[in-house]
């Protein structure tokens, strides 16, 4: 069972001597295989909520508990895919999607098989003896989401992760994060300022505004999804199109808004 | 390609050699503008360099002086900066021994190699010891400081990743810290092999029988301004050669750096 | 696996202290054991004292302050000289392909014999004048000037020549309005350069050829095994040569404080 709980979590920071609260107290629980995104203008504290989880953080009253634990720090059961790709630019493509197995003590018989399936997946045959700076954006992410797949993860956190990416790479990769997500379910936390990209990908949206980073509304997608069979469309533009995903898009929108208006300092 | 490569990698080069030469013989033998006792004329440069070649100068060949430079350097250049990356790891890894190690070395950085030459001969006389000790504080500081801050440039992103996978504490330091140092340690290594080199001349310079820099310095007595050329020369082209092993050893250690 | 350590403020006090401590410890219980003659290793208080007879009696023929000036002179006349021919020279060369072409081949060959190595050449020439020192210090401050001011100008931004040229700047105004003030934080990064190896160089010309001068006088020192004079001339070398770094880092902040880190 790999569920997030944020219990009463917050997260402050001092800075030039006052004490900022990044997260104010947060409620939220991501249940088991549940594709859940926060949204929200820069510095709402989305991106802390993820760290916390991760691990890579730590709460400052309250507490993150995964799967029934408290979180005390990073580990490959809570992999996270990051922005800025973070990859090993001294290893090849192969080297870096083995290295998390590798440290974890996986055999290397089975740590073939595993890194081959990942690089199937994500498409990137024939590039495992590349080195990191040979690759286009779009392919530097898949090889760190296939290092965050190819561990197995409980829990799937991914902190922005086609935001370095153009916006036709973005899209590709979006296709195949759902291709992915409907074929092996995981836990997942996404975090993203792009309303589109929440709503075609998510179960649930969550909306945080700043200034004390809290959770305004959560917004449940799989519902209307499922009602109406957006699944059915394998290309992303014709699922934009569709009234109902106009509709909570929209409203999404509208949402950020009324919570982020006027909050600029 | 063809006629214009061709005119810039050999042509080029071989005009401007042949422009120098012709200028150099022009100004000292062909018209006397330069007196031969303060630039060497070419005819002269070359009967110093065949004289040091074959019979000798300063009790010895050229190549027995160009050995006992070159070897000096190197194992001292090996040796100190080796040492000199490991200080630098450490304290780039451990705060604790940044701490203790810091304040001796910002009392010795700004001293230049150099002005340690005295002080190693007061205590370990003229001979090759003296050497060996300013050969060393001149490789080892670079490399200790170049080194450290490679450890702690290692961008924030991959620690984060690094320890989001599960490594553990030696593979990080075995897989991510000096691969991610290495570029920085090989501009320390730069560094430290130049300063070695250049230490070690002016230390036969100043008080050494045997070597390049003693050519230098008994020519310079001597009033042989053909055979200063000749150890300038030496000592420059020994210095690039140098130089261009290290790069190649470089380009070798790190193949994933785009050229 | 830890990824980076926290050390606090007390903690990190204490392991500098320490460390101090260690150093001077071990260097207070060398002379103490005994193991070779006062002049050899002296204490370093000993040296602290010398150091400060040393500001106001002479020795070798000055005071360790008019030797100190002697050598700054000389760096001063070598630096300045490097930096009134190098800049010029670098901002030519990064607009005239011509001058490019004909200047780098002699530059790169001359560029790989050490300063020291000139030193011969100097003696013959100059003989004790002062030339000669400006010359090896010239040698050594000369190369960092020339190819910094070289590259800074050369990789100036082209948006930012492409505006000047869309609003309307002649080639004159866009050298002197666009391409120099570009150019200067590379400059000033080469002069900091140019600082420590030309102040490198002095030692090394103070060392051989000089009558005068802090190197000059560890070099009397030494042959008359004080080693409380060599170790005042170095700390007295590293002071300066700290004090020169130190201005030149405030002009490399100033000269940057428009761009962004």
């Amino acid at each position: 069972m790999a569920n997030i709980v944020f219990e009463d979590t917050q997260r402050s920071f001092k800075q030039s001597g006052k004490e900022v609260l990044a997260v104010g107290g947060i409620n939220l629980t991501v249940a088991d295989k549940e594709f859940v995104a926060i949204v929200g203008p820069s510095g709402c504290g989305k991106t802390t909520c993820l760290r916390m989880v991760a691990g890579l953080d730590m709460p400052t009253k309250g507490k993150v508990l995964v799967g029934g634990k408290e979180v005390k720090g990073p580990g490959p059961d809570r992999a996270v895919v990051f922005q800025q790709f973070a990859l090993f630019p001294w290893k090849t493509v192969a080297e870096n999607i083995q290295f998390g197995l590798r440290a974890n003590g996986v055999d290397s018989a089975e740590r073939v098989i595993r890194t081959a399936d990942a690089i199937k997946l994500m498409g990137l045959d024939g590039y495992e003896l590349a080195y990191p700076h040979q690759l286009s954006g779009g392919m530097q992410q898949r090889v760190a989401i296939a290092r965050a797949y190819v561990l197995n993860p409980e829990v799937l956190l991914m902190d922005e992760p086609f935001g370095a990416l153009d916006a036709q790479t973005r899209v590709v990769m979006q296709e195949e994060l759902i291709r992915l997500a409907r074929k092996n379910p995981k836990t997942v936390l996404f975090i993203t300022h792009a309303v589109e990209e929440a709503v075609y990908l998510a179960d649930r949206v969550v909306v945080m505004s700043r200034h004390p980073g809290l959770i305004r509304e959560i917004i449940d997608i799989k519902s209307i999804r499922d009602a109406e069979n957006w699944d059915s469309h394998s290309r992303i533009e014709d699922v934009m199109d569709l009234p109902s995903f106009v509709k909570l898009r929209s409203s999404i929108w509208r949402l950020l808004r009324e919570h982020n208006l006027g909050s600029d300092h | 390609m063809g006629v214009g490569k061709i005119y810039k990698k050999l042509l080029r080069p071989i005009l401007f050699i042949a422009g120098v030469l012709v200028a150099w013989f022009a100004l000292t033998e062909w018209s006397g503008l330069i007196a031969p006792f303060r630039f060497p004329s070419p005819t002269e440069t070359w009967n110093s360099l065949n004289i040091i070649t074959f019979k000798g100068y300063g009790d010895g060949l050229l190549y027995q002086h160009i050995l006992q430079s070159v070897l000096l350097v190197t194992l001292g250049f090996l040796v100190s900066s080796s040492l000199g990356v490991l200080l630098g790891i450490l304290m780039g890894a451990n705060k604790r021994i940044e701490a203790f190690v810091n304040p001796i070395f910002l009392t010795l950085r700004p001293v230049p190699p150099l002005a340690w030459i005295p002080l190693a001969i007061v205590w370990l006389g003229l001979g090759d010891a003296a050497k060996i000790m300013v050969i060393f504080i001149a490789a080892f500081i670079p490399a200790v400081i170049n080194t450290y801050t490679g450890v702690r440039s290692i961008e924030v992103p991959q620690r984060e990743a690094a320890a989001m996978l599960g490594i553990k504490q030696l593979t990080y330091y075995r897989e991510v810290i000096l691969p991610g140092a290495l570029p920085m340690i090989f501009t320390g290594l730069r560094l430290s092999l130049q300063a070695s080199w250049t230490t070690l001349v002016a230390a036969e310079l100043i008080g050494a029988t045997f070597g390049l820099g003693s050519i230098l310095h008994q020519a310079a007595q001597d009033i042989y301004p053909g055979m200063i050329l000749v150890g300038m020369f030496t000592v420059a082209l020994c210095g690039w050669l140098m130089t261009l092993i290290l790069a190649k050893a470089e380009r070798w250690a790190m193949p994933w750096k785009p050229v | 696996m830890k990824m980076t350590q926290y050390l606090g403020r007390g903690e990190w006090w204490f392991y500098t202290i320490v460390g101090l401590l260690c150093f001077f410890g071990f260097w207070y219980g060398v002379v103490a054991a005994n193991v070779t003659p006062r002049q050899f290793l002296p204490a370093p208080h000993e040296v602290l004292l010398t150091f400060i007879k040393l500001l106001h009696e002479p020795f070798s023929g000055y005071t360790l302050l008019t030797h100190i000036v002697s050598s700054f002179k000389r760096f001063l006349y070598g630096f300045l000289l490097a930096v009134a021919i190098g800049i010029p020279l670098g901002l030519l060369m990064a607009l005239s392909k011509w001058a490019d072409r004909i200047i780098t081949p002699f530059f790169e060959s001359i560029r790989f014999v050490a300063p020291i190595a000139w030193i011969p050449f100097a003696a013959l020439w100059f003989g004790t004048g002062i030339g000669g020192p400006i010359l090896i210090i010239f040698m050594g401050a000369f190369p960092p000037v020339l190819i910094n001011t070289y590259r800074g100008a050369l990789y100036v931004e082209p948006k930012y020549i492409e505006a000047a040229r869309m609003l309307g700047s002649g080639k004159i105004r866009l050298m002197t309005q666009v391409l120099f003030p570009a150019a200067i934080p590379a400059i000033v990064a080469g002069l900091r350069i140019s600082t420590g190896t030309g102040w490198q160089a002095m030692v090394g010309a103070e060392l051989i050829v000089a009558s005068s001068g802090v190197g000059y006088m560890m070099v009397n020192g030494q042959s008359n095994i004080r080693t409380d004079i060599v170790m005042s001339g170095m700390i007295a070398i590293g002071l300066v040569g700290l004090v020169i770094d130190i201005l030149l880092r405030q002009a490399e902040k100033f000269s940057t404080r428009y761009q962004e880190i």
